[in-house]
């Protein structure tokens, strides 16, 4: 679906963005880039968005060269959610939807209303302005707009920031489900929650190079500490020991009386990629 | 495409209405209809008074337009309000005198109008140009002010505002993946913005120099009005597009008010024009829109190319300064 081969974008003299990315996306797939602020994520999905040209290398996005993809049949295929809510401030959510849906053939569009009411959107709002929403609800309406056109690429940056918990768990069920439809998803975050519950694979990305590229549970088993902690009592009083795994084959190597709990030292998505690149993901 | 300029067409429209850009039109065309019709139609100058001391009684005969007086003291006091003439018989050569206005144009003005009434020629040496009378002259002059003063600062403005809107929502970047060629972005808002200042044309031509007279001028003057309208809606794009907020837009408009509206109204308005205004892009742009109004539209195919490239250059800009916009962070 998506090939990047030696990809360089530089915004002028000593502003290089990005040094030579590789990448492939497989179709059906949710590929991450986890970065911080800066890393060259943004450039990297507006390159491939077909908003910035003038890029070192190649890229082909539904196999067809990126420089030649720039026609209607390529944007009619793509939907793209950024990371602010744009959206026509005096027009109400249907609106917005109508008039984005508008640029696509007709077949193609998917119905608004179902659309925000998969979305949760209070239906009270449908007909007011969006200046009267909250972010939460911009953040829906953008979502719905990225959805409208039934893309078989969805670019989603940060979807779910200035979600409450439970939006962000919606938002995932809805990109969950845009998979099973076998839409290929390119999501740009420096979430690491999202892009472990969601990601078949990831990319470390800082200072506009690939730092790490695997699944989630590689990146985390191979570079992980092998280690449990385990916590228990023992003639009444509560106590705590790390032992390695390979240790428990023969079954719990000390005495106790009760176990507490038992925890496993995995790390996570950000100590990898502290671990991978030397920074914080913020 | 087209059916992507369709939609454009509509939601600039919706956000037209929706920032009241008819409604100030319509204000600006009632207020300056009122203007023109109720002041500046009627409007006339007072004829230079023309005082004489002749203590020799050298003037033949008594003439119309002339005051005698007894006195050079008395001369003096009555051309003391820069704008009489005074002409004293008392030397051999008579003296011609008067305090300068401050406009070298206007005196020129007065000292030929008190030669005039002094050799008695008040009527036979004026050319005459046209078939206006004081009233038409009038009107005509007005009209084409008004309409060069709409067009090139408030239409202006009106388009800035607009997608000033647009930019702080941020949807100009969306159009960057729809499946609309970028083009028909600019294409849709000129083309309303063209239309609106053409109907305003019509609207301010035919109630201010009344059905038959404007049929006459329409056509000339309704090209004049797009060349305008289309070169000040596009650098309006621009700057909007270009300038990272209303502040220092409000700036620029400012200093446009000033550089480049004010001297083509002084050198239009009154006598005040130096040799740099043939220089003034503007100052041809409004010497058109006068002369279109006195039927002395411009022929020259030179203006006309030049108009047009300007088009296609502020329009190649404004196209690269969206694509830079799109690509923009948040």
């Amino acid at each position: 679906m998506i090939e990047v081969r030696n990809l360089t974008f530089s915004y002028g003299k000593d502003k290089q963005a990005l040094h030579g990315l590789t990448f492939s996306v497989k179709a059906g797939e949710i590929f991450g880039f986890l970065g911080p602020n800066g890393s060259g994520k943004s450039t990297t999905q507006k390159i491939l968005t077909g908003i910035l040209r003038g890029y070192g290398g190649t890229v082909s996005l539904f196999g067809d060269d990126m420089r030649n993809a720039h026609t209607q049949a390529f944007f009619q295929k793509i939907g793209v959610l950024f990371e602010f809510p744009y959206l026509y401030t005096n027009l109400s959510a249907l609106d917005n939807l109508y008039y984005f849906a508008s640029f696509y053939p007709e077949e193609q569009r998917r119905d608004a209303e179902e659309l925000l009411n998969e979305l949760e959107f209070k239906r009270d709002f449908l007909k007011k302005p969006v200046s009267s929403y909250s972010k939460g609800m911009r953040q829906r309406v953008s979502m719905a707009r990225a959805l409208i056109n039934n893309p078989r690429l969805l670019f989603l940056d940060e979807p779910t920031s200035g979600l409450d918990p439970a939006g962000a768990v919606l938002f995932r069920k809805i990109i969950e489900k845009e998979r099973k439809k076998g839409t290929t998803v390119l999501l740009t975050t420096h979430n690491m929650l999202d892009a472990d519950l969601l990601c078949d694979r990831v990319a470390f990305i800082s200072n506009g190079n690939i730092a790490a590229l695997d699944t989630p549970k590689n990146l985390k088993e191979k570079n992980g500490n092998r280690s449990i902690v385990i916590d228990y009592l023992y003639q009444g009083k509560r106590e705590e020991q790390t032992i390695e795994v390979p240790e428990l084959k023969a079954g719990i190597p000390f005495a106790y009386d009760e176990l507490i709990s038992v925890h496993s030292q995995e790390p996570t998505l950000e100590d990898m990629f502290i671990q991978y690149t030397g920074r914080g993901l913020t | 495409m087209w059916r992507g300029f369709l939609h454009l067409l509509k939601k600039d429209f919706r956000l037209m209405v929706s920032g009241k850009f008819f409604l100030l039109a319509l204000l600006s065309l009632i207020l300056y209809s009122c203007y023109i019709n109720f002041v500046y139609a009627n409007l006339d100058q007072q004829i230079y008074p023309v005082f004489v001391y002749d203590p020799q009684d050298k003037l033949p005969a008594a003439r119309e337009y002339v005051t005698r007086l007894d006195s050079r003291e008395a001369l003096e006091a009555a051309c003391a309000d820069q704008y009489s003439v005074g002409i004293d018989f008392s030397h051999a050569v008579p003296e011609l005198y008067m305090l300068s206005c401050g406009m070298e144009t206007t005196d020129h003005y007065r000292m030929a109008w008190g030669e005039a009434v002094l050799h008695g020629n008040i009527d036979g040496r004026a050319e005459r140009i046209g078939s206006d009378n004081k009233e038409m002259k009038n009107r005509r002059e007005i009209t084409a002010e008004f309409l060069f003063f709409e067009l090139t600062a408030v239409g202006f403005l009106g388009l800035a505002s607009m997608l000033f809107k647009e930019k702080q929502m941020g949807v100009i970047r969306v159009h960057g993946i729809l499946p609309v060629c970028r083009p028909v972005f600019i294409l849709s808002k000129l083309l309303l913005l063209l239309l609106s200042d053409l109907v305003f044309t019509l609207l301010l031509t035919v109630i201010n120099l009344g059905a038959a007279e404007a049929v006459r001028v329409l056509a000339d003057v309704l090209l004049q009005a797009g060349i305008l309208s289309l070169i000040m809606a596009l650098i309006g794009f621009l700057c909007a597009v270009r300038l990272p907020d209303f502040k220092q837009f409000s700036l620029f408009y400012l200093i446009l008010a000033v550089f480049v509206t004010t001297p083509v109204f002084l050198a239009g308005q009154t006598g005040m024009k130096g040799d740099w205004i043939v220089y003034h892009p503007m100052y041809h742009l409004f010497e058109a829109m006068k002369g279109a109004y006195f039927s002395a539209p411009i022929t020259k195919v030179s203006f006309y190319l030049t108009c047009f490239g300007t088009m296609i250059l502020l329009f190649l800009l404004s196209w690269q300064t969206l694509n830079h916009e799109m690509a923009k962070e948040g």
